[in-house]
């Protein structure tokens, strides 16, 4: 894996990701506090955000991603791929979104840029 | 007529709901919710994180303590309505105030069942005839599960070496077993069902999760309790078939809800366990709507669950809001033990003529689910720790999707490329 911001860090192959799941970065590799969820929409697109959901600890990388939104798999509560605003209880706080870029076929994550 | 104020009494999922997708589809009136606690808080964690002590108050209350400002949501914590008059858009409350609005929405859930157990007696203070009957035990170490102030008082009895019997093998029994273990408890567990939740799981996975009970050291025995009562170390138990009775330090009973229907029956509503009310949550009285665990959907089960309280809620605020309800949706819950997550979606049947079981994976190997179908139609499934499977049953189950035993039968094919088709 290579690091540098300002070509991101390469960190999966879109192929290696089905359409409507996702998998989770460690903060080991992006140097985040938490790690990163890279979730891909049933479009095909690709879309990071913290991997911890804000309610409890459910991982959302494990989540449903649907239309715009990842669900978190314990107790449902929606956020949105692109803003991580928290769509529906029980959690209530927003999650931080990342921006990635797709080059070649691979995903290249820019922990902290807005998308 | 439009409809200017809300008064929502109960601060529960069901009653903030309500205020939240009021505010969320342009409700621009007055809202007021009425709680009977300080802030309202959620209760699925009081058997799991809460009890076990892993989690504080403020981290699950309902909303952020400011949210209720910024939503401009009147709270009106701390205090319980005793007497409602529907027709002049009136409850009352405990300290002699009174509360208007063009709308009130009932969401005042409901208290747990206290079994005629000896010793087990009702304790109802005289001022709150109608409101909130904070009914409890008064044998003191006798437990109830319903609010917080139940789950603080049980967690001081949860130290390493007591020794609890839990009444009632149901979902929130289990989940206090599984946390009275986790801190070191004796447990013995009775339920006269052999096993319980067949109902809602299947007989098979039913069995299974209650057999993770011996598995986790709790005993676990298919009797009832004949009596309870005082002894100088605690409650002496006779269970049924036994010669001699147990001791034990605490017994929690968890053997169900009663919907808190007391306003409405008051008033003169329309109640048969639980506030009856028609699909958009509306009473038998045109100004007032009921939600959550205190009403029933006329000619059904009460759900008892936390997401049917929350989208009961959603209706609610459009029918007050006179928008189109959100759409229908299999029933949806969840129950965590020993550190499984289990879900189900719709309804499970006995496998007969006309229904059919299909496993997929192993059933005790989770992840697994169980689906029950009928013909090529999902009716329902259980998953655990397979959250993607509960959430795949539960679209194809909406969609009334065609599918075949074979296909959930088999843990290569992705449930989600069946909603494709
Ligand atoms: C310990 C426990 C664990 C649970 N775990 C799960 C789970 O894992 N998954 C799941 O799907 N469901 C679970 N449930 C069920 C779920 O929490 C309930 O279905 C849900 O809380 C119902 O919401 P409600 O708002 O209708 O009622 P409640 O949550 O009971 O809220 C009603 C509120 O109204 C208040 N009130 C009552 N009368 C008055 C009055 N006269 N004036 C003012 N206030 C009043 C009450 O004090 C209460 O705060 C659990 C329930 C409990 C008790
Ligand atoms: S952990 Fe995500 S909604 Fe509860």
């Amino acid at each position: 894996m290579d690091t540098g911001n300002s070509t991101g860090i390469r960190v999966a192959s879109v192929d290696d990701i089905p359409e409507g799941e996702g998998i989770a970065i460690s903060s080991d590799i992006t140097g985040t506090e938490d790690d990163i969820a890279i979730l891909r929409d049933d479009d095909g697109t690709c879309w990071a955000l913290n991997d911890t959901c804000t309610h409890e600890t459910a991982s959302l990388a494990e989540g449903w991603v649907e239309d715009g939104d990842v669900e978190c798999p314990l107790h449902s509560s929606r956020f949105n791929l692109k803003t991580g605003k928290v769509d529906g209880l029980p959690a209530t706080r927003d999650t931080v979104p990342h921006r990635v870029e797709v080059r070649d076929g691979e995903v290249y994550l820019f922990p902290n840029e807005r998308p | 007529m439009t409809v200017s104020s809300v008064l929502v009494v109960g601060g529960g999922i069901a009653g903030v709901s309500t205020v939240a997708e009021l505010r969320k589809n342009g409700f621009v009136g007055e809202l007021t919710l009425l709680s009977a606690d300080a802030v309202p808080y959620d209760r699925p964690p009081l058997s799991k994180d809460y009890l076990a002590g892993a989690r504080d108050l403020e981290s699950i209350a309902l909303q952020p303590a400011e949210w209720y400002a910024d939503q401009r949501v009147s709270l009106v914590g701390d205090t319980v309505a005793v007497a409602m008059r529907p027709d002049a858009g009136e409850v009352e409350l405990a300290d002699g105030q009174v509360l208007t609005a063009d709308r009130i929405v009932l969401a005042t859930g409901g208290r747990a069942v206290l079994p005629a157990i000896a010793q087990v007696r009702r304790d109802v203070p005289a001022a709150l005839p109608t409101g909130k009957r904070r009914e409890r035990p008064v044998v003191s170490p006798i437990h109830v599960l319903r609010e917080v102030s139940d789950a603080d008082r049980l967690r001081t009895s949860l130290v390493p070496g007591a020794r609890l019997l839990i009444v009632g093998g149901g979902l929130i029994g289990a989940e206090v077993a599984s946390t009275a273990r986790g801190l070191g408890v004796e447990v013995v567990l009775v339920d006269p069902l052999a096993p319980p939740l067949a109902a809602a799981v299947g007989i098979e996975v039913a069995t299974w999760l209650h057999g993770l009970h011996a598995d986790h050291g709790v005993e676990a025995l298919t009797t009832t309790v004949e009596t309870l009562l005082e002894s100088p170390t605690g409650i002496a138990a006779q269970l049924k078939g036994e010669p001699d009775s147990r001791e034990f330090d605490a017994v929690l009973l968890a053997v169900g809800l009663v919907p808190e229907a007391g306003l409405a029956e008051a008033a003169g509503l329309e109640t048969s366990r639980g506030i009856l009310v028609d699909a958009d949550q509306t009473t038998s009285h045109p100004s007032v709507l009921a939600v959550g665990d205190c009403s029933r959907l006329r000619d059904h089960h009460r759900a008892e669950h936390w997401e049917a309280a929350q989208l009961d809620g959603a209706r609610a605020a459009a029918t007050i809001l006179g928008s189109p309800p959100p759409p229908a949706t299999a029933p949806w819950w969840w129950s965590d033990r020993y550190g499984l997550h289990v879900e189900g979606v719709g309804e499970m049947r006995s496998p007969d003529a006309e229904h059919q079981t299909v496993v997929r994976g192993v059933v005790g190997e989770p992840p697994f689910a169980v689906f029950t179908l009928r013909g090529e139609r999902l009716l329902g499934a259980v998953a655990v720790d397979d959250a993607n499977a509960a959430k795949a049953a539960r679209r194809l189950i909406d969609r009334a999707a065609d599918v075949r035993a074979s296909d959930l039968a088999d843990p290569t094919q992705s449930l989600r490329t069946l909603l494709r088709r």
